[in-house]
């Protein structure tokens, strides 16, 4: 199979129950003193979208998982980190 | 090259609270003392307030051996901050703080909630935080995870600093490689009040309401005392409990708040949220004035639902204070609150009978005497002297280097030498337009005060000195604190400490650190400047190795300048000045960056100060300084007369030649004469027609000077019997110096 693009995307936020003061003063000050009510919460983050060349999707997500660890794109002491590809 | 991967962590660690982390003697002690055993709450309460961080309990005895009065002081150790009197009815806050293991797991984050916590500190006595100053240390720069840790901890300090609208004005910063896995961030906070509205940490008023005001609590930073009390291994990385997430934009709001509610004069009482989280703030504000405090845990504002009363009590979020009011001024606070947006609960109020009363609606879930819960019972440790410092002492000389010039470069390059521009470039030293000298310029910073005075400001450490000898090493950093500060035309007024160390179960570990406190204690008697304050961090090591940091004292200090005392920094100013330098030169290579860096060698005789002279020379010192007749002054300490005459040079771009034969020494050797770091030096530059008079001045007390040479528009040269022993060209000297952070940081991962 010869080599394809894929595009994966890398999501690095806050770990769940750690704090988020981004995502919190958007929530605040923006979204509910805007009215939007039914918006109960926010969480802020980084996206990271890359062009990766790779046999298969999965060859493409793996590669993705193993440079955010090697190159500490996020710090998995504070951080969450999803890898996922775009179809 | 890869890094090391990082395990992705676990979730959540809960409280453990089956299992007490204390001694069978405290279990034992607080079973005693209740008459009852204590239930799951109240064993949390104490395992977090007992923990070594909270409590002193190796240390405590050892610290009162520190002089704490003076003059100027107000107040002195025992509260969030040491507060002096800077006259007009001023007064100034100084406190040290640290994150280190924080900081080693999550340098970013660690790093800024070290600021935010220090900054906390200052505003609990009723100041606005005005200065910060970081002294850093971290393994080699050669290896990348320390330049990771180093990265992230200067932009975690830069961002926090900034966003708060506080100037980073100083620091240090120190490589070595027993720091890699345990770095140390340091942070000296200093704050601006007015005597009349201080406010103190004690709960004195029965009947007194306790607001908690600032951020929720959650389970972030649960156990962080207990895990500052404890040596990092791999695990670490994994716990996340204790790391918690920066939130500056609402410490500024606090702090704003607060101050507001300073200046109604409706503050009876403040203490900061830090480690031990709401058990130590409650424990410790009520066992300070003898009273006790009653709270409802279901009044606490919680982030995540079914919160324990154990997790509540021990949780330390961020971004926390307690107050106390009375309850005719409770409206006038919760304008102020709202005003500022900041979230806030009435939690209970002060009692008389002494005891800390947990309920959670009205069933109680804790109780015991707020005395009891403040004071873990000592734990004295024993001492015993290390086996390494006798090899160390014994170290033969390294042959001397065909290229002194060389010699010279290798160590304006050497990371602990190198111009540290690359790191407070990234910190805002300006906000708040207090800032007069700005980091690099002189040997401490100045800032203006309110009342025509300045404040110089400096902090100072040598972890490959106290190493080599623990005593001796120790009194150098007070003494180059001491030193920077006259340097800078102030007067020494005050110091705080902050003594890291490994484990003090090692008595060879508390060996050196019992010899810290001697040397500093002696030192600070000798000059009559008291110590208001300081920090002990112990379990600094890194268990994959299992070794110990070196012991790494840190001191901050902080002098006075009088009005008119002329402004001078450490860059020559004019070809055909002469040169002098003050003090004597001696054999004293021990940990010295030459031996250290050039040689790889740790060992030898670690310069020591002359008790005797001291206090004369920084008085002469400053004489001189004040009498207008000074155009540049450096200290000279790290790589010696040869480094501080570079730096002046360099900072200058003036030449200088200066003649050996001429320095006061007892020196056996070129190189120890050139690189020897001997304590209490200094070099002055100033108009030939003044010179006779300066080195008079301090011959007549006894105190060696000599002129040794003059400021030129040619490169850096010592000569010796009329000969050029060590000639480098200026630009090579300034890119040396200016070159070597920013290339070692640029070098690819």
């Amino acid at each position: 199979m010869s080599p394809a693009t894929f595009t994966v995307e890398v999501i690095v936020e806050n770990k769940p129950l750690a704090r988020d003061p981004e995502g919190e003063t958007i929530h605040r000050n923006l979204i509910l003193k805007g009215g939007y009510s039914q918006v109960t919460g926010v969480r802020a983050g980084k996206l990271l979208r890359m062009n990766v060349e790779a046999r298969s999707s999965e060859d493409a997500e793996q590669l993705v998982r193993k440079l955010c660890d090697d190159l500490r794109i996020y710090n998995p002491a504070s951080h969450i980190c999803q890898v996922r590809v775009l179809s | 090259m890869t890094r090391p991967i990082i395990e992705e962590p676990l979730s959540l660690t809960l409280v453990e609270v089956q299992k007490p982390n204390l001694t069978d003697e405290e279990v034992q002690y607080a079973i005693q003392m209740l008459q009852r055993e204590p239930n799951e709450v109240e064993w949390a309460m104490l395992e977090a307030q007992w923990s070594e961080h909270c409590s002193y309990k190796s240390s405590k005895p050892l610290l009162k051996q520190l002089p704490s009065k003076g003059t100027k002081v107000l107040v002195g150790p025992g509260f969030d901050a040491g507060v002096i009197d800077v006259g007009d009815g001023w007064v100034v806050t100084l406190h040290i703080e640290s994150h280190n293991h924080p900081s080693a797991i999550d340098p970013y984050g660690g790093a800024a909630t070290g600021v935010g916590g220090v900054v906390r500190d200052i505003l609990s006595l009723g100041s606005r935080p005005v200065a910060l100053l970081d002294p850093l240390r971290f393994g080699s720069i050669e290896s990348s995870h320390s330049r990771w840790l180093f990265d992230n901890v200067v932009r975690g300090i830069a961002d926090y600093g900034n966003c708060i609208g506080v100037p980073t004005v100083g620091g240090e910063a120190e490589f070595d490689p027993s720091f890699e896995r345990n770095c140390l961030v340091d942070v000296v906070c200093v704050g601006l009040g007015r005597k009349d509205k201080l406010v103190l940490g004690e709960a004195r008023n029965p009947g007194d309401l306790v607001y908690l005001v600032g951020g929720r609590t959650g389970r972030d930073g649960i156990r962080g005392a207990s895990f500052a009390s404890k040596t990092l291994t791999d695990k670490s990385d994994t716990e996340r409990s204790a790391v918690q997430v920066p939130d500056p934009f609402t410490k500024k709001l606090i702090i704003e708040a607060i101050l507001e509610a300073v200046e109604a004069n409706i503050l009876r009482g403040m203490k900061d949220l830090g480690g031990g989280g709401l058990t130590c703030g409650l424990a410790e504000i009520a066992a300070k004035a003898g009273t006790g405090i009653e709270v409802d845990l279901n009044k606490i504002q919680t982030r995540e639902p079914n919160m324990l009363p154990a997790e509540i009590m021990i949780s330390e979020s961020q971004e926390r204070m307690i107050l106390l009011i009375r309850e005719e001024d409770e409206r006038e606070l919760v304008n102020i609150l709202e005003k500022w947006e900041l979230s806030f609960a009435k939690i209970g109020h002060v009692t008389k009978d002494g005891l800390l009363t947990i309920r959670r609606g009205n069933e109680i879930v804790a109780k015991a005497p707020a005395k009891f819960v403040a004071e873990a019972p000592l734990a004295p440790k024993s001492a015993m002297r290390p086996r390494y410092l006798d090899v160390l002492a014994k170290v033969p000389e390294p042959a001397l280097p065909e290229d002194l010039g060389q010699t010279l470069i290798e160590l304006l390059s050497s990371p602990n030498i190198a111009s540290k521009e690359w790191i407070y470039r990234q910190y805002d030293h300006e906000v708040g337009i207090r800032t007069i000298t700005k980091p690099g310029q002189a040997d401490s910073a100045l800032l203006r005060l309110p009342n025509k005075r300045s404040l110089a400001l400096t902090t100072d450490g040598n972890s490959k000195q106290c190493y080599v000898d623990p005593y001796w090493g120790a009194m150098g950093v007070v003494s180059e604190a001491l030193c920077n500060l006259v340097a800078s035309g102030a007067e020494p007024v005050a110091v705080v400490d902050h003594l890291q160390y490994g484990d003090p179960g090692n008595p060879e570990v508390y060996w050196t650190f019992k010899e810290a406190i001697r040397a500093i204690s002696n030192y600070l008697k000798a000059v009559s400047v008291p110590c208001v304050g300081g920090k002990v961090s112990f379990y600094n090591e890194d268990s994959t190795s299992g070794k110990a940091i070196k012991p790494s004292p840190v001191i901050a200090a902080l002098g006075l300048v009088e009005p008119k005392t002329p402004r001078i920094l450490q860059a020559l100013r004019k070809e055909e000045n002469d040169l002098i330098v003050i003090g004597n030169t001696s054999d004293e290579m021990g940990g010295s960056e030459y031996y250290e860096h050039v040689h790889k060698l740790s060992g030898g005789r670690v310069p020591r100060v002359n008790l005797k002279k001291e206090r004369t020379l920084l008085r002469s010192l400053l004489r001189t300084l004040r009498s207008g007749r000074v155009e540049s002054i450096h200290d000279i300490s790290k790589g010696g007369l040869a480094v501080a005459l570079a730096e002046m040079s360099v900072q200058g771009r003036k030449g200088a030649t200066v003649d050996l034969d001429k320095v006061p020494n007892k020196t056996s050797r070129m190189d120890n004469l050139l690189f020897s770091e001997s304590r209490s030096r200094f070099i002055i530059e100033t108009k030939p027609k003044n010179t006779t008079r300066i080195v008079n001045s301090f011959k007549r007390l006894g105190i060696p000077a000599s002129k040794v040479g003059s400021v030129s528009d040619n490169g850096i040269e010592f000569l010796a019997k009329g000969q050029a022993m060590l000639t480098i060209p200026m630009a090579e000297a300034s890119r040396a110096w200016s070159e070597a952070i920013p290339g070692a940081m640029e070098a690819t991962i």
